[in-house]
Parts: structure tokens; C-alpha cells; sequence
């Protein structure tokens, strides 16, 4: 195996893509902060303070050029004074104004939307990283194949819940397209799982699994560029995102 | 345990309407929320305006509507600063909804919503298989985990919970949006009984969640295709049954 930045493949897609993901992350950070603010003080904020997260919601909604199309705070169970869950949360798509996202959280109900499963509130929480979840059917919001930008927010060393911004799959392919399809050979990205995010051919469309190369296992041993005749694999800047393009 | 039923199930409650009998259709939307459970009793209704915007009809219309449920007794108002429209789940009444909407069905549409249903949740099974990760397979896993000691509405909401994660699992909104649309027809009555056979439902479940988690497309929809088949066919002797005398 040759480990030759200089030599590797796609500089420009994997900057851009990096450029991408932490712009999104870089606009939910005034929300972070301030929703960590509210959890700072003597007593914790109840679901009516979540409010006052609204101004900075909708400026998480309308950066990143019309990227995000969803985007508010979530809280952890029993992280509100008054109730045991709740979010401030809104989307927008096109040229529509946003929308509060409604939802029953009373836990005593039989319908309650139990959000503790989903990837975007786990893996913030068990490691106290950012995360993006997907590309997956987000049923429980849009239900559109999305990627899920989330941060922890944590509180005097407790889990507060997370911000979030919500980005489409085809947005993202608009955006990067080009550049994949400037590249010599089947170029896609992929995320930890090898779940291909865009690719610039049919044979491998966004959703499937790459199989021909072990993408977990890669993840899991450092995620070191791979740069072999038939075989290049990088990470995107601190991204969990590589190219992958195959000859 | 806490249980869930899936936004996307209440969002297409609150899906716009056509402009035909629209009242009707508002009434009619909101009474099968109510008594299929998918608004839970004493749930506080968003306010009217909202309601006439997720719609996309008008106000006064929505307030017909709220009108007719009041007088059905599926929806209490209050005046006042905590004042709104209240959601009052009939206590014994669902079972007697639900077996009335089954002998108002016939077996011609029955067997057309069942091979609809068919198709789509039989696909999403082979998607699955050939698409699913491993954090997939463990949510697969979880859904399946759902139904065990399951009784009644529990179970039948576990059994939709599962087709949802299998048709998220084949990575396509649209096989998801087509699950949550066909559960809106149906789901509620082809589970309806998951409860009196909770633990066989299980297996069933465990069975398509490992052909899935073997990537074996064909076995993952072979196995979807007669575990609704079942259900469909109970659903018509249930329906046969309900028109004797």
C-alpha cells in the first residue's frame, strides 16, 4: 500500500466536501452555545424557555446557501424542568417559511415519539461528538433521504440533548456532482458504513452499501489514505465522509 | 417501556387535502387518527389555524370539522388561557370503530390494498436485505424486540414499527412514504390481532430481520410476502365472519 497524500486523488471534491460539513456544524455553533446556556443556571429551563432558542434556530435554517433544511435543538429525557421531553425544532424547504415541527412528547401517552433510538441523539450522547447520521429516511421528520449534522450540549458535565441541522442527500449530490464526475473512474462518497452518499455512477447509487471494499473496517483502523493503481480512499478533512474511486 | 408511533404516520394525517368534500374528509381523517390511536387521548389538537394550514383548507372548515367531532364526542373543548381542542380517546369504543370500518370493506378491496401492501412491503424487504447496514440490522433487531410480551394496541403498533424500520432500512422515501400511507388504510386492522400471537409475530419478525441481516434478498421477501399474507387472509375470514348472521 502507498501512502502518498501528494499523489492522491480529488484534492478539490474532498475539500469541498470538508468545506461543506463544517460550515454546516460551524452554523449550529451560536445555537450550541446558547442552548448550553440555558442549561447553565441554577434550575433547569422548562419546555416554554426553549423558545428563546428560536432566533438562532432559524439562522441555523437559512445558512449554509439553503443546505439545511431543518434544524433546532432536542432536548434529553428529564433535561427540562417541566416535562420529559422536548425540542425546538423547524424546517423549511424552497421558498417556504419554516415551520415548527408538533408532536405529542407527554410519555404517558401511547404515542409518544420516542427518539432515544435514533442515531443523531445516541451517538452524540455515548461520545460526547459531533455526529451525521444517514444518509437514511428520516421518517420521523421529513421523510427524505437526509444526512443529520447533531452536537451534544452538554451542561456542568451533563447531557442536555443535542442541536441538529437536517441536509437532503439530492442537495448535497447538486452540489458535488461535478466534481465526482470530473474524477477518472466510479468515484463516490461513502460514510463509515460504506453507505454511498453520491456517486457519479448508476452502478453504485446513493443508499447502497460498497461491498468491494471493507469501508468499516478501514474507519475503524484510522481511516489512513489509500492509494493503490485500481483504488484511491481518502477521508474529507475531519469529515465522517471519504472518496472512494475505483478504476 | 415507552411507546412510539412514527411521525411520519401522523404527518400523513395531516397530509393537504383535495379540495372535494373537504370537511368530510377533515372529520373523517381526524376520527381514524382518534380512534386508531394516532392521537392519543387527552392530546391537546394544534390550534385551528395551524390544523387549516397542515391541511391546506381553511379555517372554517376545520372548524366544522371540530364541530362534528364535539359532537361525536371525540373532541373536547376549553375555554380559558389553557384553553384548545382536547383530544377524548373513546375508552371501549375502538374495537366496535374498527370491526364496523371491517364489515364495511369488501373482499375486492381487500385483496387490492393486500397486494398493494404485498408489493411494497416485499420490496422494501429485498431493498433491505441489499442495502442494510449493521446499525440498521440492530434497529431491525430492537423493532422485533418490541413485540415481545406485546398485547393489543401495543403489538399492533410494534408490528407497524417494524415494516416502517424494514422500509427505512431499503434506504428508498418512497417505499417508507408508500409503508406509512398503506398502514394509514390498514395498519390498525391487519394488526389487529398481532396481540393474540405476539410471540409467533415475533419469530416471524426475527426470521426477516436475519434473512435481511444475511443479505438474502429473496428469502427477506419471501418471508414479508407470507407473514402479511397471513395477516390478510385473518383479515378477510375476520370480515366474512363479522357478515354472518
Amino acid at each position: 500500500m502507498v501512502t502518498n497524500t501528494r499523489a492522491l486523488l480529488g484534492d478539490e471534491i474532498v475539500e469541498q466536501v470538508s468545506a461543506l460539513v463544517e460550515a454546516v456544524f460551524d452554523g449550529l455553533g451560536p445555537l450550541a452555545t446558547q442552548a448550553g446556556g440555558l442549561f447553565a443556571g441554577e434550575s433547569p429551563p422548562s419546555a416554554a424557555d426553549l423558545e428563546r432558542l428560536r432566533p438562532l434556530v432559524l439562522d441555523a435554517l437559512s445558512g449554509v446557501h439553503g443546505l439545511v433544511v431543518g434544524a433546532g435543538f432536542i432536548a434529553a429525557p428529564h433535561a427540562l424542568a417541566d416535562q420529559e421531553l422536548g425540542f425546538e425544532w423547524w424546517t423549511a424547504t424552497g421558498d417556504t417559511q419554516p415551520r415548527q415541527l408538533f408532536i405529542s412528547l407527554d410519555p404517558s401517552s401511547d404515542h409518544f415519539l420516542d427518539y432515544t433510538r435514533q442515531s443523531w441523539f445516541t451517538v452524540p450522547r455515548d461520545t460526547g461528538r459531533r455526529h451525521i447520521t444517514g444518509p437514511y429516511v428520516d421518517y420521523l421528520c421529513t421523510d427524505e433521504y437526509t444526512l443529520t449534522f447533531t452536537v451534544p450540549v452538554r451542561a456542568g458535565g451533563t447531557f442536555a440533548g443535542v442541536v441538529g441541522s437536517d441536509v437532503y442527500v439530492r442537495e448535497l449530490e447538486r452540489l458535488l456532482q461535478r466534481r465526482l464526475r470530473g474524477l477518472p473512474g466510479r468515484a463516490a462518497l461513502v460514510n463509515t458504513q460504506g453507505r454511498v452518499i453520491v456517486s457519479n455512477t448508476p452502478r453504485q447509487p446513493a443508499g447502497s452499501l460498497v461491498r468491494a471494499f471493507d469501508i468499516p473496517a478501514w474507519w475503524g483502523s484510522g481511516a489512513e489514505p489509500v492509494s493503490e493503481p485500481d483504488t484511491t480512499l481518502r477521508r474529507c478533512g475531519d469529515a465522517p465522509i471519504a472518496l472512494l474511486v475505483a478504476r | 417501556m415507552p411507546e412510539r408511533i412514527s411521525l411520519s404516520a401522523r404527518t400523513a394525517m395531516f397530509a393537504p387535502l383535495d379540495q372535494t368534500g373537504r370537511v368530510e374528509a377533515v372529520t373523517k381523517r381526524l376520527v381514524d387518527a382518534i380512534t386508531l390511536g394516532l392521537l392519543a387521548d387527552e392530546e391537546q389538537l394544534p390550534s385551528e389555524a395551524e390544523l387549516a394550514g397542515q391541511f391546506g383548507v381553511s379555517t372554517v372548515t376545520v372548524r366544522e370539522a371540530l364541530m362534528a367531532l364535539r359532537q361525536q364526542g371525540l373532541v373536547e373543548t376549553r375555554r380559558g388561557r389553557t384553553g384548545g381542542s382536547f383530544v377524548r380517546a373513546p375508552k371501549d369504543g375502538q374495537a366496535a370503530s374498527l370491526r364496523e370500518r371491517l364489515r364495511g370493506l369488501s373482499l375486492t378491496d381487500l385483496r387490492d390494498v393486500g397486494d398493494h401492501y404485498l408489493a411494497v412491503a416485499g420490496a422494501a424487504a429485498k431493498l433491505a436485505a441489499e442495502r442494510s447496514s449493521a446499525e440498521d440490522v440492530e434497529r431491525l433487531e430492537l423493532a422485533t424486540d418490541d413485540l415481545r410480551g406485546a398485547t393489543g394496541a401495543e403489538a399492533s403498533r410494534a408490528e407497524r414499527h417494524f415494516h416502517l424500520e424494514v422500509a427505512a432500512a431499503a434506504q428508498s422515501p418512497r417505499l417508507t412514504q408508500q409503508e406509512v400511507q398503506l398502514q394509514g388504510e390498514l395498519g390498525a386492522l391487519l394488526w389487529l390481532h398481532t396481540g393474540e400471537h405476539a410471540e409467533q409475530a415475533r419469530d416471524e419478525h426475527r426470521a426477516i430481520t436475519d434473512a435481511i441481516a444475511d443479505a438474502d434478498a429473496e428469502r427477506a421477501r419471501r418471508l414479508t410476502e407470507e407473514h402479511i399474507l397471513a395477516a390478510i387472509d385473518r383479515l378477510a375470514e375476520l370480515h366474512l365472519g363479522l357478515l354472518e348472521p
